[in-house]
């Protein structure tokens, strides 16, 4: 047989074995075989020698498209044995494994409320200040107009250190340090935990609270107004209404106590036909104190009698708990992660 | 303070319903709490009258009644009361009812006779606690008529909140004052004459007051022969609708009179007044007395005493003394109508716990020109209940160190607008100011404004504008946002403390970490329980518990307690971190407090929530790891992380270190401490001072380094050595040996064969040139110097 046949017979005879080849180990172990160093096309190449002369063109020319038809067939069949295997791999491909979870943190109710209202009022213009949480008892009372007997003091259920030093009971005392350290004009905002005397379902002994104070020339009770209802409407959203009641704090004349409509109820009193637990079908929900700065705190700080100011203190939890309908005012200090992980 | 609409109507005309009353009292600042209906329960209840009244056949107490109750035919009605008798109007509750304890009145059979209703006792209607028999009616009240309307009751009463300022409003005449002035009526003060007995000796008690600020007016005045009873239905019903338990015809008055004019009185058995006369002075030290409810209260100099000619015979303005107490035999009262000072009473009232409507009304202060005016209407009404004998003496006892001097102020209308941010007219500003009750002088500007006597709060300008402003409504202020300066001077101020601590927050929450919040306080035996020191703490005088009586001295302890409180709820895997400040006595600060602020992380059991992440548990090289990246995310270089012999609660404990400053600890829980908080795996824990890493993060600068041009060149070496050999000695080693453009020394394995004591550690180290690339053969040099020195120097094999 002469050995342009023999090539060429190795055409087919490859074809038949990758036929029968199912995966690429078995398809280099061909390739090997037939186009490797020692494979058979290499081995009859190297008789080569052997023949005369003129014949070595012809062989050579053949062994070559040999070789290129075989390359072809190991492409073409590496390309369907490989087309096969990624597509068994689509097949096996689950999209409902879950996912591997990285760590998901949170930040506490109180700190994403706190962070959300003195970003509000910083874009309105306020500082945000910081005082100490032990207070004595000249900035937490007296300079806010609270001499010692003050009934009003009986407001604030108050945990002492010794008689004159206390856990401060509002954020209050902030105003007050920084008037001491600061000249008018000036607008702060005090977020900041807060002590009371009082543990039950709706109070416990240390929540937070955000101050704000703003003093200047002409500042006016319907400047407050516009403030807080710009604040309500940025947190509770454009729909909600704002009622200004009157009311007393001692560092404040006048005092108004603020009511938004219920967000439970939507102010309608009722919810599915039954009264709403939130507003006790009254439709509106405690908000926030305030009012304009008392002349005796002025006079407290040194400050001129022609300025004017306002001030107001929100309890953060109340805050969170209308917005995100939080019933139960202790879990925000129980930890628990399960509630943690719900706000972000 | 509960308020009946229907004695309020009998001081001002009001026809509107108790809502609107209440939404309108709340706009003023008086806010309504609630509308309660006290008699609501027994409005199904009829009078009935009894036509027959006949013993029961098989019984020898109950009887067998015919009554007429208005339904057009005699009701059978089986009665057990013993005063039941045929002529008598009573009430009778119908088949059907349901009486105020919840008892449902059904068709019933005592002993064989039918009965068809009941005839109640007051205490059965819920009037009062008499049970002693039936509720009899007068005679001419109408059968088939509703009981709630023929004895009058008060059937709405406002719960109306009253803010420590408004003692006016503690009483029916104040909230009439405020609701006629809101709805503009007529305020009629409802007469009651006082008639003296004029035959009988005068009945005038001497009076000296020692310190007239204590006591600015003290009067009294003597009613004789009265006979000790119940009072009239009326006062009792009245009484019990504003939640004022009825007890005798004497103390019903003066409560009567304390809720309808806000002037608490005390009347004194004047029998027992000794030497008949009254001296109010402060008590002296170690004086000892004993209070109507009979305890024995020590007084100081500073609790003011209404004495007699002898011996202590009050606390004034808190609580009358058992040895002048009126008893059921008492003939001869003394009543008493005064005023002190407001802040002597809080503060005895607060000191001893006693806190009584009167006390609590003298604190916030009393109409001094209404004193004498509401004693001689007690009087004239205790006349009327008091038996037909009772008679009130002829004279005044009065004592008047300090006659009320009304504040005059000073009110520019134009400052009130200014302030309120609204345009108001003087004519409504005087409109309101007049309708308050001030005298006002508007001929020039400013005017000058009288206080009125009931308005202890009105005292300044601002308090003129905020009764302007709140008659006017704050709500109808329309809303404008404020002009607000901001300093140039303030531009260049370095990142607040709490901008600081918020964007640690964010570290902590985007790293994975959940923030809790933890009181401030914990238990004296929590920082025991870990050995925390007694000195320097913080305690708090009147705590509420046990658990809550000292300031934090550490996050350890609360962290610890949110970390039981996940593990009762079967949490797996724990990554909790709080900022928030530790307390410690400081001498030199204002406050004695120094406050701290740290920032507390804690790791518990498995590092991974879910498959198909890892179940392994957490380790040392979690927490050292997120403390390490706080320091790459404040900009600051790796601290340098040195083992402590010793720590209270934490076995290992790391030190955190940055150029010699110690920044706090890490380490894990001692498993004996840990048990406690209900922990089975091992508690990871670090504590680092914000105060001071803020201070290094506000120092630290951000400079661009530039990016290495030359490939680096790597090679490992490990090392093996007993555990006494630490990484950092192979790393300080290393890096101390000068090597010629070696970039850096990393541990990348950790092996530790079984049954030995020895450690495999791999080292990488990685070469760089800055100018040109490395050759083989110069990096295999270094790398054979390195492995020489560990071998010759540390004493290890390779």
């Amino acid at each position: 047989m002469d050995l342009i046949t023999t090539l060429e017979g190795l055409v087919p005879e490859l074809e038949k074995g990758l036929d029968r080849a199912s995966s690429l180990e078995e398809l280099e172990n061909l390739r090997v075989d037939f186009l490797g160093r020692k494979g058979r096309i290499a081995q009859i190449m190297a008789q080569l020698p052997q023949l005369a002369p003129q014949d070595r063109p012809a062989v050579g020319q053949a062994a070559n498209r040999v070789k290129e038809s075989c390359n072809a067939l190991f492409d073409a069949r590496k390309a369907a044995l490989e087309a096969g295997r990624e597509a068994a791999a689509l097949a096996r491909f689950d999209a409902s494994l879950p996912g591997r979870a990285p760590w998901r943190g949170s930040l506490h109710p109180t700190t994403l409320i706190t962070e959300e209202i003195c970003g509000i009022f910083k874009g309105l213009g306020f500082d945000v200040a910081s005082g100490p949480e032990v207070e004595i008892d000249r900035y937490n009372f007296e300079a806010l107009n609270m001499p010692p007997e003050h009934p009003a003091r009986d407001m604030q259920d108050t945990l002492y250190i010794t008689d004159t030093v206390l856990l401060r009971t509002h954020t209050s005392p902030v105003q007050v340090r920084t008037m001491l350290a600061r000249k008018p004009p000036l607008a702060v905002v005090v977020p900041g935990k807060v002590y009371r005397r009082d543990s039950d379902l709706t109070h416990t002994p240390m929540f937070h609270q955000i101050e704000g104070l703003l003093v200047g020339q002409d500042i006016s009770m319907a400047h407050l107004r516009g403030t807080l209802t710009a604040f309500v409407r940025a947190v509770f959203g454009g729909a909600t209404r704002v009622r200004f009641r009157p009311s007393f704090f001692p560092f404040t004349e006048p005092s108004a106590e603020v009511d938004i409509s219920c967000c439970i109820c939507g102010g309608e009193g009722h919810v599915n036909g039954e009264p709403c637990r939130v507003c006790k079908t009254t439709g509106w929900v405690e908000i926030l104190g305030c009012g304009m700065v008392d002349p005796a705190v002025f006079a407290a700080v040194g400050y001129p009698d022609e300025v004017t100011g306002f001030a107001f203190g929100l309890g953060v939890e109340r805050v969170a708990m209308l917005k995100y309908g939080i019933g139960d005012l202790r879990m925000f200090f129980e930890n628990d992660v399960r509630f943690l992980g719900q706000f972000n | 303070m509960l308020l009946s609409l229907s004695w309020l109507r009998e001081f001002t005309p009001y026809e509107g319903t108790a809502q609107e009353l209440g939404d309108r009292l709340t706009m003023l600042g008086l806010e309504l709490e609630d509308i309660r209906h006290p008699y609501e329960a027994i409005s199904p209840i009829v009078v009935g009258h009894v036509v027959e009244c006949a013993a029961h056949p098989d019984s020898d107490h109950l009887h067998c009644c015919k009554v007429d109750a208005g339904q057009g035919e005699l009701l059978d009605i089986v009665c057990g009361a013993p005063n039941v008798a045929a002529g008598q109007k009573v009430p009778v509750a119908l088949v059907g009812t349901r009486l105020p304890d919840g008892l449902v009145i059904k068709k019933a059979k005592l002993r064989g006779q039918l009965s068809f209703g009941m005839i109640c006792s007051e205490r059965e209607l819920g009037l009062t606690e008499d049970h002693s028999g039936i509720m009899v009616l007068p005679p001419d009240t109408p059968v088939g008529a509703r009981l709630v309307d023929v004895l009058e009751l008060d059937r709405e009463v406002l719960d109306i909140s009253i803010t420590p300022n408004r003692a006016d409003c503690l009483s029916v005449l104040g909230l009439a004052r405020e609701t006629a002035l809101a709805f503009n009526l007529p305020l009629t003060l409802p007469e009651l004459p006082l008639s003296l007995d004029a035959n009988g000796p005068e009945g005038i008690v001497p009076i000296e007051i020692a310190d007239g600020e204590l006591c600015p007016l003290y009067a009294g005045r003597v009613i004789s022969n009265i006979t000790v009873g119940p009072s009239p239905m009326r006062i009792r019903h009245r009484l019990h609708a504003v939640g004022v338990r009825p007890i005798s015809n004497i103390v019903d008055v003066t409560n009567y009179i304390l809720f309808e004019c806000g002037q608490p009185l005390h009347s004194f058995d004047l029998d027992k007044l000794r030497g008949g006369r009254i001296v109010v002075r402060p008590a002296a030290a170690g004086d000892v007395f004993t209070t109507l409810d009979g305890q024995e209260r020590r007084l100081t100099p500073q609790d003011l005493c209404i004495c007699d000619a002898e011996r202590i015979v009050a606390l004034a303005g808190v609580m009358g003394g058992l040895n002048t107490e009126i008893d059921s035999t008492s003939r001869n009262v003394f009543l008493e109508s005064a005023v002190f000072r407001p802040g002597t009473i809080r503060k005895t009232s607060r000191r001893l716990g006693l806190s009584s409507e009167a006390s609590y009304r003298f604190e916030r202060g009393i109409d001094q020109c209404r004193t004498v005016w509401a004693l001689d209407r007690a009087c004239a009404m205790m006349a009327a209940v008091g038996g037909t004998e009772c008679v009130v003496r002829r004279g005044l006892s009065l004592a008047e160190p300090r006659p009320f001097v009304p504040a005059r102020i000073s009110f520019r209308p134009a400052r009130a607008n200014a302030l309120l941010g609204v345009t108001l007219s003087p004519q409504f500003d005087k409109a309101v100011l007049t309708g308050m009750g001030c005298k006002l002088d508007d001929s020039s500007d400013p005017w000058q404004v009288e206080q009125p006597s009931w308005r202890p709060d009105l005292t300044r300008e601002a308090d003129l504008i905020e009764e302007v402003g709140r008659v006017h409504g704050l709500d109808t202020i329309p809303p404008v946002l404020p002009p607000v300066t901001l300093d140039l001077e303030r531009a260049a101020e370095p990142e607040s403390r709490h901008d600081f601590w918020l964007r640690i927050k964010h570290w902590g929450a985007g790293l994975g970490l959940n923030e809790a919040v933890n009181y401030s306080f914990v238990g004296h035996k929590d920082l025991d329980h870990l050995g925390l020191p007694v000195e320097g703490r913080i305690s708090v005088m009147n705590p509420l518990s046990a658990e809550q009586d000292v300031l934090r001295t550490a996050l350890a302890p609360g962290l610890l307690q949110t970390l039981r409180n996940n593990l009762a709820q079967g949490a797996q895997g724990l990554r909790i971190f709080e900022l928030a400040h530790v307390f410690t006595t400081d001498a030199n600060s204002e406050t004695t407090a120094r406050e701290t602020g740290m920032l507390g992380l804690l790791l518990h059991g498995a590092r991974f929530d879910a498959w198909p992440q890892s179940d392994a548990d957490m380790d040392y090289a979690d927490i050292k790891g997120i403390v390490e990246h706080l320091f790459r995310f404040l900009h600051l270089p790796a601290p340098l992380c040195r083992q402590r012999e010793e720590h209270p609660w934490l076995a290992p404990c790391v030190e955190v270190m940055l150029d010699g400053t110690l920044l706090g600890v890490m380490g894990q829980v001692k498993p004996t401490l840990a048990e406690a908080f209900h922990a089975r795996k091992s508690v990871w824990l670090a504590e680092l001072n914000l105060e001071t890493l803020r201070a290094l993060h506000d120092a630290a600068t951000v400079q661009f380094a530039p990016l290495p041009v030359y490939p680096p060149v790597r090679r490992d070496i490990t090392v093996m050595a007993g555990p006494s050999l630490k990484v950092e000695h192979v790393l300080e080693h290393v890096r101390g040996l000068g090597v010629g453009n070696l970039e850096d020394i990393a541990l990348v394995d950790l092996f530790e064969p079984e049954g030995s004591d020895e450690r495999n550690l791999t080292f990488r180290l990685t070469f760089r040139h800055g100018q040109r690339t490395l050759k083989d053969a110069e990096v295999d040099k270094e790398r054979e110097k390195v492995a020489q020195s560990l071998v010759a120097v540390l004493g290890v094999r390779i």
